[in-house]
């Protein structure tokens, strides 16, 4: 769009708006409403399918449509309000769109919150002309375990097929058939299955697409939508938490423009039900002996909490796991760095500060020249929508790279580097890359790392904002605390719990915990907690307690504890984080963190040097040897285990192969390989990517049996399938 | 290495790199080989074109050549858009569906024969057009029928 | 009988043009050689004097056309030629392609140079294979005896798709897409196949260039009418005594192609209406026919010049059954896009049913009349328009027998009707995917 400003008059009313702006975004500057099905400029250039925003245009014979308009000098638009031909165009297309659509607004579930049904009150006929058998069809039908499709409510706007072939890419939901008898459909009965799938349930303007998990949930006058953030991958996708009756019900997008741009991926969208997973704790448990775990009270709870912390004399070993909010790992830190004088921690990653200078919003991967991605792991699997930027970056022309010495690189002027996998020591290895090809204060340059968890950045802010003082290790674990349940759900953290005198866990659920802790302590999800999150962008986010926990906030009880130790931690996450403010976020106050979260930078913030989890050096590959990589996908882990229909999203036991490793060992998709290292061995089918360079295989972390770094793979012989 | 995959590269490199061009010369290719489009065939299409098979049942469904379902070894195409239906195209299906005994969308129950209605196939001043495995005969009358049939039959 | 003047099929009566030395034996590809010595400045300027207007159904005068392309783009630029012959009652161009495939080939190549391209494809509809056959042998000899230069010539086949003659549509299934049209702006000549720069035109309008060159432009604007230069090939079809392609100057009277060309009504029936571009257009009464075939004078007495192709209809056939016929052809070819020419045509087909099985009532006219108002103009591309414009006009010419269907409770022919019990693939049980079957 160029800068130069026009003059449109719509509807007798002159607005000056930059050349080239959408007619449907110019009526709406000057206050006019041109209504709008197709329509939707996130899913690409506009297509002009539903005729639903026809305007008479001066100096041309026919009506045109709105959406594929774009503003000239001069120009003079007439929309329905001022034209009857464009109003008669209008009521045409929206008789059309009712002509075959079901009368079963009580029953459907986007009532009350459907534009077709807010179209058709302002602008609709009051009656139909159309007295004869409508389409039907068999409906609904699943197009996967989370998704319904029903096509007598589809009015083909092309709205999610768009999103499939433009957005996410994924090429899955299309349009079938021809004329009167198009439909949406996925391939036969494969279910529609990746990453972003449920964003189609939002895109679509009628009830034909929609959450099954939300089907006769809640009325719309029934519900309120709460602003929080996502707390399931490091990105922090902006949500709404649909509650009703204080049960989150639904998750929906809350567009931020320079994080989500309105999309959200489906663990975020649909693992909401592991709030009420059968094993959700809701109160102390303590080992018994012989009789496994037991539930005791509160104050029983905290006793024991005492006398084990004091029994352990400073020997406390804390595990964290990187979704506790800042001010949780505060208080923590409080408890046990003040209160106890133990330091020792295991953060869940490394994080490193350098990359403060490269900072940039995601938004900015669309407008790169060449993006580089680094590090093997599939960025969808690591941070979801910073998959979508990339894509939407490629559409616009950048190259996206997996070589930072590519020569493209030195020849663009704006490059954005990512890091995506294992060995980037926190961000360090990038930050490093990105000065040595002096992207520093450049424009549109930057770089992101994408780390594991969600908060690891804010908890290691929190960890060390709370005490200067450092101690030596001891020798033996007196006691170990794990705190969150991606660290109960680590097996190294399991072996750790070994050597260790006794174990807290504070986990969520039941099972995570059972049979190798001595206390375990209920914790809280992303959708209870009042707080805030550092995101892989550095931007400070809030978190908003959308419904009740069905146990106490961590802060409450972890303030209770540190009050018999002598410290004093407020039990409110906005005073907690006023402390921490002072120290890391420029004195920032918890009510200015904001709803759509500015990215700021803290020009006054001390200096909070990174802390290592000190992961080995990445195994090189020598040639003709392959490097596995074993990443942690997308749908795993403790809240998407406990969602049932999230279970076909889980991924596929196969070895991913590049063509050039395959090639040379005569594998070819579907064959069975055996993946060896150090004398164990594992067989799977392969899939050749193509994209993937040689070198690399892939393979989801529970389907590598342990297998990781330098590894042999060849076809499967009879001995080693048998 | 199946030949269809070889042969769709082939014409893959007759368009621009990137584009999806190929997909109706692939999809032809595969219900040549096969007589229809299996969703085997459709998803080794896909293969070779680095698509989704949901793309290739997208494209296929649009367009009225390809055939979703198992045809017949033959297949006999009876014009009846307006200028043949003038001249008597119903007739000729009738007489098809009575030398066949199927109505015009089935196919005998041999397996031999597909017969269909379709729209115009651009023979209008030769009505009844027919195209029988693809190759027109014209000005086909209900008389001409019996001895279309036998041909086919071989 | 009256003498024909052929010129787009010059010499094929007498000679087999498909072979290239039988072609060159009648100075074929010499055109080109013309056309290559002058720049493509001087070559557009001569084929815009030439006046030469598409005869894909528009009008659209060829060489403005090829001015509007920015031959200064970086991207390539493409010529895309038309080949999709879909319109019921045409079947001119699979002529031309049949039996002079290298004068296409000739026009392709000095369209190209005009536009400074070098990339032509070619998009025949799917089933016309025997003229593919011919057409892909004739360019392969072409190629192979070095005329090509270095132009690429790529014969693509369609696969059964109405929809994929309106030339967007064309270039999103010449891309692989589904063939649905896309909006406009922006247009083909900035951004069109491949989003570059592209010429489209039909078989019959690439096929006439070539000719131009021989004649030289002045020459060639003198001939046929004044506002049409040229000859055209006329389909004619339906109830005349002798159907066939006419290749005529353009101002022909419509009467004379009818009546001498054509050999009149058949079996000494009495002509009823005459469908004169395609099945697409407004019927002509049987009073008004006495009009030269031009696009300026079929455009006055409100019709369209179209594909140039007569369909023409006895007095045995029933006007309601036409309409249906008709209909049920655009619903079935309805791309599915557009929310009128979509939901609209199966509404038209089912307010006919009606008429016909004498359910309706006079409402129901008005209804029709009032469904096809809703369409045009409003849709997307001009196929609901198409399924529109004969409709409307059996309905307002023939008024009184749709009228005796109402009054009559049913079909006044009986069964005697020449469209009686015609079916249409939209009426037979037809492949639907998976879980889509309509429980209608």
């Amino acid at each position: 769009m160029s800068t130069e400003l026009v003059r449109v008059t719509i509807d007798e009313r002159d607005v000056h708006v930059p050349k080239g702006t959408g007619i449907v975004e110019t009526a709406l500057a000057a206050g006019v409403e041109i209504p709008v099905f197709c329509y939707e400029p996130r899913l690409g250039a506009p297509v002009g399918a539903c005729r639903m925003c026809l305007v008479e245009v001066e100096g041309m014979p026919k009506l045109q449509t709105g959406c594929t308009l774009t503003a000239q000098d001069g120009m003079v638009v007439k929309t329905a309000r001022t034209s009857p031909k464009a109003a008669s165009g209008q009521n045409a297309t929206l008789e059309f769109i009712l002509v075959n659509h079901p009368l079963d607004c009580p029953v459907c579930d986007k009532g009350g919150e459907c534009p077709l049904q807010d179209l058709t009150f302002r602008y609709g006929p009051g009656n139909t002309r159309m007295s004869f058998e409508k389409l039907t069809f068999e409906k609904p039908i699943p197009i996967s375990p989370t998704i319904s499709l029903d096509r007598e409510r589809c009015i083909l706007c092309y709205r999610c097929t768009r999103f499939s072939e433009s957005v996410s890419e994924d090429g899955q939901l299309v349009a079938a058939n021809r004329g009167a008898m198009s439909v949406i459909t996925t391939f036969e009965d494969l279910p529609y299955t990746g990453a972003f799938t449920g964003n189609v349930t939002e895109l679509c303007p009628v009830g034909a697409l929609l959450p099954t998990q939300y089907r006769f949930e809640g009325r719309p006058w029934e519900i309120v939508d709460v602003p929080t953030v996502c707390g399931l991958c490091p990105v922090g996708c902006n949500i709404h938490a649909t509650v009703r009756e204080g049960k989150v019900k639904r998750i929906l997008s809350r567009n931020h423009p320079e994080i989500d741009e309105g999309w959200i991926c489906d663990k975020g969208r649909f693992a909401y039900t592991h709030l009420r997973a059968g094993d959700r704790l809701s109160e102390p448990l303590l080992r018994a002996r012989r009789r496994g775990l037991e539930p005791i009270s509160w104050d029983a709870a905290l006793d024991e909490a005492e006398r084990l912390l004091r029994a352990a004399r400073g020997r406390v070993v804390t595990v964290l796991s990187g979704s506790e909010t800042v001010e949780q790992a505060y208080a923590l830190g409080m408890l046990l760095r003040r209160g106890l004088g133990s330091h020792q921690a295991m953060l869940p990653e490394e994080v490193s500060g350098a990359l403060d200078a490269y900072r940039l919003p995601l938004a900015a991967i669309r407008d790169a020249d060449v993006v580089v991605v680094l590090g093997d792991v599939p960025v969808a699997e690591r941070a979801p929508v910073v998959d979508l930027w990339i894509r939407s970056a490629r559409r616009n022309g950048a190259r996206i790279l997996d070589d930072a010495s590519d020569p493209a690189v030195a020849e663009a002027s704006r490059v954005v580097l990512v890091w995506s996998g294992p060995g980037g020591r926190g961000g360090a290895t990038v930050a490093k890359l990105a000065e040595k090809l002096g992207l520093a204060g450049r424009e549109g340059c930057g770089a992101f790392y994408l780390p594991e968890t969600p908060n690891g950045r804010g908890v290691a802010d929190a960890w060390a904002a709370c005490c200067d003082d450092e101690s030596e290790p001891a020798g033996s674990i007196g006691l170990l605390v794990v705190s969150g349940d991606e660290a109960a759900a680590d097996e190294n953290v399991r072996a750790l719990a070994e050597q260790a005198d006794a174990t807290i866990v504070i986990s969520m659920f039941g099972g995570l915990a059972a049979g190798w802790a001595d206390l375990v302590l209920p914790g809280t999800g992303y959708l209870e907690r009042d707080g805030t999150f550092v995101n892989l962008e550095g931007r400070l986010q809030r978190l908003r307690r959308t419904v009740e926990p069905p146990c106490p906030d961590e802060l409450e009880w972890i303030a209770q504890l540190a009050a018999r130790f002598g410290v004093d931690v407020a039990p409110y996450a906005a005073a907690v984080f006023a402390e921490v403010s002072r120290r890391v976020y420029g004195g920032l106050a918890f009510g200015e963190v904001g709803e759509r979260a500015p990215l700021r930078v803290y020009p006054d913030a001390e200096e909070r040097v990174a802390r290592p989890a000190l992961p080995d050096r990445e195994p090189k590959a020598g040639r003709g040897q392959i490097r596995l990589v074993a990443y942690k996908p997308l749908f795993s882990g403790a809240a998407v285990e406990r969602v049932t229909e999230l279970q076909f999203q889980r991924p596929q036991p196969e070895l991913e192969l590049s063509a050039d490793d395959a090639r040379r060992r005569k594998i070819t998709t579907g064959d069975l390989v055996s993946v060896g290292s150090n004398g164990s061995a594992i067989t799977l089918p392969a899939r050749v990517n193509r994209r993937l360079r040689a070198g690399i295989a892939r393979v989801a972390l529970e389907h590598a049996n342990g297998l990781a770094g330098v590894v042999e793979i060849e076809k499967a012989t009879e001995a080693v399938s048998a | 290495m199946s030949s269809l995959y070889d042969e769709i590269q082939e014409v893959r490199a007759r368009y621009p790199e990137g584009s999806r061009s190929a997909v109706l010369p692939a999809l032809r290719l595969a219900q040549e080989r096969d007589g229809w489009l299996s969703r085997e065939a459709l998803a080794e299409v896909a293969d070779a074109l680095e698509v989704t098979p949901a793309f290739c049942y997208s494209i296929a469904t649009f367009y009225d050549m390809f055939h979703l379902e198992p045809v017949g070894r033959h297949t006999i195409d009876v014009c009846t858009n307006l200028p043949c239906a003038l001249c008597g195209a119903q007739e000729v299906v009738e007489a098809f569906e009575s030398e066949l005994g199927i109505r015009a969308g089935e196919t005998t129950p041999d397996g031999g024969v597909t017969l269909r209605a379709v729209e115009c196939l651009g023979g209008c001043g030769y009505a009844t057009v027919v195209a029988v495995d693809d190759r027109y005969r014209q000005q086909v009358r209900p008389e001409t029928v019996p001895a279309i049939v036998e041909d086919v039959r071989g | 009988m009256a003498e024909q003047h052929k010129v787009l099929l010059a010499g094929a009566d007498e000679r087999d043009l498909t072979q290239l030395a039988e072609y060159q034996a009648v100075g074929g590809y010499r055109a080109v050689e013309k056309a290559r010595a002058m720049t493509s400045d001087a070559l557009i300027d001569e084929l815009q004097k030439a006046n030469l207007r598409g005869r894909g159904g528009a009008g659209f005068p060829m060489g403005r056309k090829a001015s509007l392309i920015d031959r200064k783009s970086a991207k390539p630029k493409y010529l895309v030629v038309n080949a999709d012959e879909s319109e019921p009652g045409a079947f001119k161009d699979r002529e031309v392609m049949a039996r002079v495939p290298h004068r296409l080939i000739e026009g392709c190549l000095i369209a190209a140079h005009a536009i400074e391209s070098t990339d032509v494809f070619i998009y025949i509809r799917g089933e016309y294979l025997t003229e593919y056959e011919i057409l892909a042998a004739a360019v392969d000899e072409a190629r192979d005896a070095g005329i090509f230069g270095d132009v690429r010539i790529v014969v693509h086949r369609g696969a059964g798709a109405y929809i994929c003659g309106e030339e967007t549509a064309l270039l999103e299934s010449l891309e692989g897409k589904r063939g649905q049209p896309r909006p406009r702006p922006p247009f083909p000549p900035i951004q069109g196949l491949y989003a570059a720069p592209t010429q489209i035109n039909n078989v019959c309008t690439i096929a006439t260039v070539p000719v131009i060159l021989e004649l030289g432009a002045e020459e060639f604007a003198k001939t046929g009418a004044p506002s049409s230069p040229g000859t055209a090939i006329f389909s004619v079809s339906g109830n005349v005594a002798r159907p066939g392609n006419y290749e005529l100057d353009l101002g022909t009277p419509m009467r004379e192609l009818i009546y001498e060309h054509a050999g009149g009504i058949a079996a000494g029936r009495e002509l009823k209406a005459v469908i004169p571009g395609g099945s697409s257009v407004p019927a002509l009464t049987p009073d008004q026919i006495d009009v030269p075939l031009d696009y300026d004078s079929l455009g006055a007495i409100g019709t369209f010049f179209g594909a140039a192709s007569l369909i023409v209809v006895d007095d045995r056939c029933c006007m309601v059954q036409l309409a249906i016929r008709s209909t049920k052809f655009y619903m079935h070819e309805s791309c599915g896009k557009c929310t009128p020419c979509r939901v609209g045509t199966r509404w038209m087909v089912q307010i006919l049913e009606a008429i016909e099985n004498g359910t309706a009532t006079h409402a129901d006219l008005e209804l029709l009349d009032s469904v096809g108002d809703n369409i045009m103009g409003k849709v997307l591309c001009a196929l609901g328009e198409f399924a529109v414009y004969p409709v409307a006009s059996y309905l307002h010419k023939w008024r009184d027998e749709f009228e005796a269907h109402i009054e009559h409770g049913g079909c006044p022919f009986g069964s005697s009707s020449s469209l009686d019990g015609i079916l249409a693939p939209s009426d037979q049980h037809a492949h639907t995917p998976a879980g889509t079957e309509a429980l209608v």
